[in-house]
């Protein structure tokens, strides 16, 4: 097979034609700073305490009397270990002074809401957090019900009528509603049954309370039971490919969050080259029908080669492309400094050894190679293509090739040995994916080879093809129909009516 | 370099079992002004992509600048107008010229200088900063011309370029292409507006149903052209007096004949004979031969209205 020759000066104009004609326009800018607004918006959300779901207002109907006050207080406690959850992950990134391994063994001691005076004395960035986290998570509050039966508050829940709480009227979305008859019996009314905090809050009440009067028939202790669960022996992880350390219980061994990172980083660079590949064809196959239709191909090419042209498009669209997701790396990036500075130092650094040479350079590989077979063909395709219903038809196919690539990426996380992921890492189409997320598995270095190969082989066959059919699609004809004709007469080399 | 611009020799190609083109050969040589004519459909549009390289004949051969049109044989020395109109929207006119000045060889600074003179010298100014979505049908076609022979090649080949056009812009089309006749260029246009190749070409061919079918100067194809007279009298026996010369009479509207001659007739005999016969003339009017004449006369048969103008 001959290269086609190639002049990268003229390729290098047509490049710089496509990419400043797009970069151009208003909408590759909004585009462009769409993931930093949406950023701020969230980082606005985040800081304001502003919560995404309304504030729903609960009510319990206890006719028996006796379970009111414990639901409400798993309510309270629940809220609180949330608020403990977030104060152990704020004091990680903090220095470990005196002062937060204090903090920690007062939590451990005598419990979080013990702990609150201390944390808002000498922590006030914590205490500030918390003060924002207890708005945000005050997503459902209980309060008292406004009328006495199940009957007179159905008015409230479908808005009626207004509740009271501490002087303002609320709506009720919902009523616990405790009764009962030959046994206890407990309903959950609410027009919005989809929202069913409230109901799984009494579900886990009454759980427990089942519990305990199980254990307590048998003479055990509730407190007791619970101690006794969370003492139960941790079963560790370890790897036995891990260098150094030997025998059982070797922590240099032990499977840490650092040796997990290299399989989620391989997982984020996956689908970046997924999106990468996904929205450069697409752009590429949006060109090509804007170059049709602006009628100038045939007048380029009285001075420009197909390749050239073809070469050209690539190289502009592929600059594009980065520059378009280059929001999306230095957030990236911006993550990942912010993690190592900030965060669990061991994630930092497992982040950090996830980018092996071998990793960045099959990387490079799959990107490239993946990019250029997949915008050859869309190239061709739009070529072939008099509109985008033309485009749409054509491309359907290969569109299903590529999301089918989306469902097989996340195997590389769950299920790295999966026989379908090792077939999409060696089958052209889906190889540069499906391979990059199989890497921190280590793969056997003949599939490895195997894959680049077959892609490689793939990828100068559509570039040859492609041109074939670009040319062909310029000059002669268009749509299903001119597909179908250039497959039957340089394909199958029969001739057409 | 002296090689002839172009030659085609027994080229011919077919579409999907379709014939396009039929043992066509030509040449052009350096400096003519030739007009490539013929209705839609007969194989002009595909004869000069095949001069170009664009698309390969299945059989013939064919020269550009002496060897086989490709980039590397012919770079920067053709400017081709292809039949179907088109430039990029969003570009303004001088970055359109510029860029295909570009890619035929020229240096950007260059390329700009070229496409603000340019503009300039064809009166279009007030295009240079606009939009070429933004333009006129007419202004947008005279850009589009000015595209492709920015960097002054040395062979011009023009598919329709008079296509779309109002009268006055045809004007100045021809305005531009004799001043860059007068520069020693080569130019090939395909038209099937048979005046402009009247008025500006030295030399013509003729092409139907794929087959050329005259290639000569606009003089020997007007010479082909049957010779017409309109004559009108009240004298009832006109008719039987130029019958013998006539190789067709039809009435006009007015009431008058046209009188296509046989080809040995001559106009001063038929004269002649009406004056023998003392017949009042009230009109003897020669017409000139048209290239319209010629065609119809070379082909044997009228081309449809919309084919031929």
């Amino acid at each position: 097979m001959r290269l086609p020759a190639i002049n990268l000066r003229r390729a290098l104009l047509i490049a710089q034609r496509d990419y400043v004609g797009y970069v151009k326009t208003v909408g590759f800018w909004v585009s462009f700073f769409l993931p930093f607004i949406m950023g701020a918006i969230l980082l606005f959300v985040a800081s304001r305490g502003i919560n995404v779901s309304p504030v729903r207002y609960e009510a319990i109907l206890d006719e028996t009397g006796q379970h009111r006050a414990g639901i409400e207080a798993l309510h309270a406690r629940s809220a609180s270990q949330e608020l403990e959850a977030i104060t152990r992950r704020l004091l990680e990134a903090l220095p470990n002074d005196e002062k937060a391994q204090g903090l920690v063994k007062t939590i451990d001691a005598e419990g979080f809401d013990s702990a609150r005076a201390q944390i808002n004395e000498d922590f006030p960035l914590i205490a500030s957090q918390l003060e924002k986290a207890e708005t945000a998570s005050s997503k459902m509050v209980m309060i008292p019900a406004p009328a006495q039966t199940i009957e007179a508050i159905k008015p409230f829940l479908d808005g009626q009528e207004m509740a009271q709480y501490e002087g303002d009227a609320v709506k009720l979305n919902g009523v616990i509603h405790i009764y009962e008859t030959d046994s206890l019996q407990v309903d959950y009314w609410s027009a919005n049954f989809n929202a069913q905090e409230a109901q799984n809050l009494a579900t886990r009440y009454f759980r427990d309370l089942a519990t305990a009067d199980y254990l307590a028939k048998g003479g055990l202790n509730t407190a007791d039971y619970f101690q006794a669960r969370s003492e139960a022996v941790q079963v560790k992880s370890f790897d036995p490919t891990k260098v150094g350390g030997s025998g059982a219980g070797s922590e240099d061994q032990a499977v840490t969050i650092a040796d997990r990172m290299p399989y989620f980083v391989a997982f984020a660079l996956a689908m970046y080259l997924w999106m990468s590949v996904f929205s450069g064809s697409y752009m590429l196959l949006t060109s090509m029908i804007e170059e049709k239709m602006n009628k100038l191909l045939e007048m380029m090419l009285a001075t420009t080669r197909f390749s050239e042209i073809i070469f050209g498009k690539l190289m502009g669209i592929a600059a594009l492309t980065l520059t378009a997701t280059l929001p999306y790396l230095l957030i990236g990036i911006f993550g990942i400094a912010g993690v190592i500075a900030f965060g669990d130092s061991a994630v930092g650094e497992g982040i950090i050894s996830a980018f092996t040479p071998g990793l960045l350079g099959f990387f490079a590989i799959f990107l490239v190679l993946g990019y250029i077979f997949y915008g050859s063909l869309f190239i061709a395709l739009g070529a072939m293509s008099e509109s985008i219903q033309d485009a749409q038809t054509l491309t359907t196919p290969i569109m299903f090739v590529l999301m089918a690539c989306m469902f097989v990426i996340p195997l590389g996380l769950s299920t790295p040995d999966s026989p379908i992921l090792i077939f999409a890492s060696l089958f052209p189409l889906s190889a540069p994916f499906a391979m990059i997320v199989r890497l921190p598995s280590d793969p056997p270095l003949w599939q490895l080879c195997l894959s680049v190969t077959l892609l490689l082989i793939m990828t100068l066959g559509v570039i040859a093809l492609s041109g074939r059919m670009f040319r062909y699609g310029v000059l002669s004809g268009s749509g299903v129909k001119g597909l179908t004709d250039w497959i039957k007469r340089k394909i199958l080399r029969r001739k057409t009516n | 370099m002296s090689q002839t611009p172009l030659s085609l020799d027994a080229v011919s190609k077919s579409f999907q079992g379709k014939s396009a083109v039929r043992d066509v050969s030509f040449e052009i040589g350096t400096g003519e002004i030739v007009g490539f004519l013929g209705p839609n459909g007969a194989g002009k549009t595909t004869s000069l992509r095949m001069a170009l390289g664009l698309i390969v004949p299945d059989s013939g051969t064919v020269n550009l600048f002496g060897a086989p049109p490709n980039i590397d044989n012919a770079f920067g020395r053709i400017g081709f107008l292809p039949e179907e109109r088109g430039l990029y929207k969003k570009q303004t006119a001088r970055e359109s010229i510029a860029l295909m000045a570009r890619l035929n060889g020229m240096g950007r600074k260059e390329a700009f200088r070229t496409a603000d003179k340019m503009l300039d010298t064809y009166g279009l100014s007030e295009a240079k900063r606009k939009k070429n979505k933004d333009m006129s049908k007419g202004m947008a076609q005279k850009v589009q011309l000015l595209s492709a022979i920015a960097h002054d090649p040395e062979f011009y080949i023009l598919d329709e370029p008079f296509s779309g056009l109002d009268p006055v812009n045809q004007q100045a089309l021809e305005e531009m292409v004799r001043e860059i006749a007068q520069r020693g260029r080569t130019i090939l246009f395909s038209t099937h507006v048979m005046e402009h190749a009247e008025r500006l070409c030295d030399r013509i061919i003729l092409m139907a149903k794929g087959r050329k079918v005259f290639d000569g100067s606009t003089a020997q194809a007007l010479a082909k052209a049957p010779r017409r007279l309109i004559i009108a009298s009240q004298d009832e026996q006109l008719t039987d007096t130029i019958t013998p010369f006539a190789k067709k009479i039809e009435p006009r509207m007015d009431g008058s004949l046209g009188l296509t001659l046989k080809d040995k007739a001559e106009t001063q005999s038929v004269l002649e004979r009406c004056v023998a016969q003392k017949i009042t003339l009230e009109r003897f009017e020669p017409k000139a031969a048209t290239l319209h004449d010629a065609f119809v006369a070379l082909v044997g048969s009228e081309p449809e209205a919309e084919e031929l103008s």
